[in-house]
């Protein structure tokens, strides 16, 4: 493979699973904007929903509506999230909120692995077909342009949902101002409630998306936590930030393989996008748009 | 948290009483009887149990670095397991592979050194992670010690420092190497004195630290660090300040834990641990030496009283036995979330209520 060709194809690739961890990574803003939550827990919310999805899969559900189920299930999980943990600590400390988090993390991790077993699991019968799809002079496994299409749309489908329902609105005024919302008669638990939510059924779809590309196990998660360092690059509260640091991140870990594997042998790529973020942060401590806070005693 | 009230009828009389560590001839006989305790009676108590005192030594250890940095200068850390490692890992090079000469480890002082050493590199490594802190805080610090956490034990130990010798994975520690002196550290009793010296040491060091120049302006920068600056304080140096001696001590937690182990991996040293060690502080109470003791006692026999109880059903529904692990993780987290929601102030929040109680007993008004 001539050096052009691998440039191109590592971009590509990355590109398509920046996609997915943008789609997550959304989900986490959400939850940052609306209810001022930040969540550790987002690699478990990716691979419950992940294993919803297989496991229905496995029964003989189509792939669609395994995702449709576990979209559900991410709903219903997601307000039960909210209401019984997150609700009580509204104006507490930062630290406490982000226990919590923690809390839940360990809480799901010990449940997923009790209720699936921490072996790797595969979407059998493979979901998307394994042929390569040839673009120009890139060939895309179909995996990777299925899953980057899927993301797209719902990105799509979220954005829209913002800009022009009644619930989407509700949710950016909040986020806004949440005393204005409030006093406009905007139910504020309600929009805690619909972020969780959200943010459940991205990450299902996310998690469903990464457990076809290399199988599903409890390591999934850590592809969960990635969003972090994506959020982080685009500034916390931005959304358009979101989507840009998910793809950022995507195109930078594949790069991270594909060239400096050579010279730091063994796991680069995993913890590239961690190194990029401390060092990012020394020079943008607030991302690309996140808002600058200015203290005051 | 504040001193807890003096019982009633005693008062201070003079500055030297006042600043008495033991302020009563009670709290005296308390210390004494929990000196019995530490080293007479519990060395001589199964060593099944003086094998979970170690463990909670070992978390008390681990935790004072975090709840020094958390709970007294307020920098979020989630990645300590990181400095623990480091420690450990430095300690056990030093051991293995370091051309001591033989009168060194004939006269057994190669691990003390190793000690030594390993929590210094554990205290440099911290303060390198804790650079950023001079400009990002809050939600974007958390990140950064994230990071150290899987640059450290998820890249360079398990892809470069691990490999070092070619032994594989993991470093096997052979019988007679962990040597202090002329005693050879080799069962639970020994570990445990090893231990209880190191805790005490530890506990000393943070608790006198706390009372002198760099605790109070640890202090106030946890209560507002833009005050803190205005008052003189160098914040960034006595953030630096606080890394260096939260790795520190968790150089020592991890260069003392592989007398107990016999051989170290990084498994040994995962994220859950740094997140564990964080939730045992908020168990405990953030803030609060006592605290710090509580929560890992409190979290160490937990687990085993789950453990116990378990054992049982297990013969009922076996497979509860190999998926133990899963619902310990599943426990520890629901007992996070519900010590944060019902007790925010954690444990020492009760023991000083209680005390205090006493202490002003009758007239509590």
């Amino acid at each position: 493979m001539s050096q052009t060709n691998l440039f191109f194809m590592t971009l590509t690739t990355g590109l398509m699973v920046g996609g997915i961890y943008a789609l997550v990574a959304l989900g986490w803003v959400i939850i940052y904007k609306c209810s001022g939550v930040l969540n550790l827990a987002m690699g478990e919310l990716t691979i419950i929903g992940a294993y919803v999805t297989l496991t229905f899969y496995q029964m003989g559900v189509p792939f669609v509506l395994a995702v449709v189920i576990s979209l559900i299930i991410g709903l219903v999980l997601g307000i039960l999230t909210e209401r019984v943990f997150l609700d009580r600590l509204i104006g507490e400390p930062i630290l406490t909120v982000i226990m919590v988090t923690v809390g839940l993390s360990f809480f799901f991790r010990g449940l997923v692995e009790f209720i699936w077993g921490t072996n790797t699991r595969v979407f059998q019968p493979p979901v998307f077909p394994l042929k390569p799809v040839k673009i120009g002079f890139l060939v895309i496994g179909s995996v990777y342009l299925w899953s980057f299409v899927t993301a797209i749309v719902l990105l799509l489908i979220l954005v829209a949902f913002f800009q022009y329902t009644r619930w989407g609105l509700a949710m950016q005024a909040t986020a806004d101002d949440e005393m204005a919302a409030i006093s406009l008669g905007v139910s504020a638990r309600f929009v805690y409630a619909a972020a969780w939510a959200i943010a459940f059924m991205a990450a299902g779809v996310g998690g469903s998306l990464l457990g076809n590309i290399n199988g599903l196990n409890i390591s999934v998660s850590y592809l969960g936590l990635l969003v972090l360092p994506a959020v982080v690059l685009g500034g916390l509260n931005s959304i358009p930030g979101a989507i840009v640091g998910g793809l950022a991140i995507g195109i930078l870990q594949n790069f991270a393989g594909a060239y400096l594997d050579q010279y730091f042998p063994g796991g680069v790529k995993q913890i590239f996008p961690f190194v990029f973020m401390v060092v990012f942060l020394l020079f943008k401590p607030y991302g690309l748009w996140g808002w600058e806070r200015i203290e005051r005693v | 948290m504040a001193k807890g009230f003096l019982p009633c009828g005693t008062y201070h009389q003079d500055y030297k009483h006042d600043h008495a560590w033991w302020q009563t001839k009670f709290v005296k006989g308390k210390m004494i009887l929990l000196a019995i305790i530490l080293f007479i009676v519990i060395p001589r108590m199964d060593p099944y149990w003086v094998g979970i005192a170690n463990m909670i030594g070992y978390t008390i250890l681990g935790a004072l670095g975090v709840d020094l940095l958390i709970g007294f200068t307020g920098q979020i850390t989630l990645g300590h397991a990181a400095f623990i490692a480091v420690g450990a890992y430095t300690s056990t090079l030093l051991i293995l592979e370091f051309p001591w000469p033989q009168v060194f480890h004939y006269l057994g002082i190669a691990y003390p050194i190793s000690i030594i050493v390993g929590a210094v590199v554990a205290g440099l490594w911290s303060v390198l992670f804790g650079l950023p802190s001079a400009k990002v805080k809050g939600f974007y610090l958390i990140l950064t010690t994230m990071a150290a956490q899987f640059v450290t034990v998820d890249f360079i130990i398990t892809q470069y420092v691990a490999k070092i010798g070619g032994r594989g994975q993991a470093f096997s520690l052979p019988p007679g190497t962990i040597k202090i002196g002329p005693w050879i550290v080799d069962n639970p009793t020994k570990v445990y004195y090893l231990m209880i010296v190191l805790v005490l040491l530890c506990i000393g060091m943070v608790a006198n630290l706390l009372r002198t120049k760099p605790g109070r302006a640890w202090m106030a920068i946890r209560d507002n660090d833009i005050a803190a600056e205005t008052l003189g304080i160098n914040i960034v140096v006595y953030k630096l300040l606080s890394f260096f001696v939260a790795g520190f001590i968790g150089g020592i937690a991890g260069a003392f834990w592989i007398s107990n182990l016999a051989a170290i991996s990084p498994e040994h040293f995962p994220w859950s641990w740094s997140l564990w060690l964080v939730g045992v502080i908020l168990i405990g109470g953030t803030g609060s030496i006592h605290g710090t003791i509580f929560g890992s006692m409190f979290m160490v026999l937990v687990m085993e009283f789950l453990q116990m109880g378990i054992l049982p059903l297990a013969d009922v529904y076996p497979q509860l036995l190999e998926k133990f692990l899963f619902v310990k993780e599943s426990t520890f987290g629901l007992a996070i979330c519900a010590f944060l929601i019902f007790e925010p102030n954690g444990l020492s929040y009760r023991w000083w209520q209680i005390k205090n109680y006493f202490n002003l007993w009758p007239f509590s008004y």
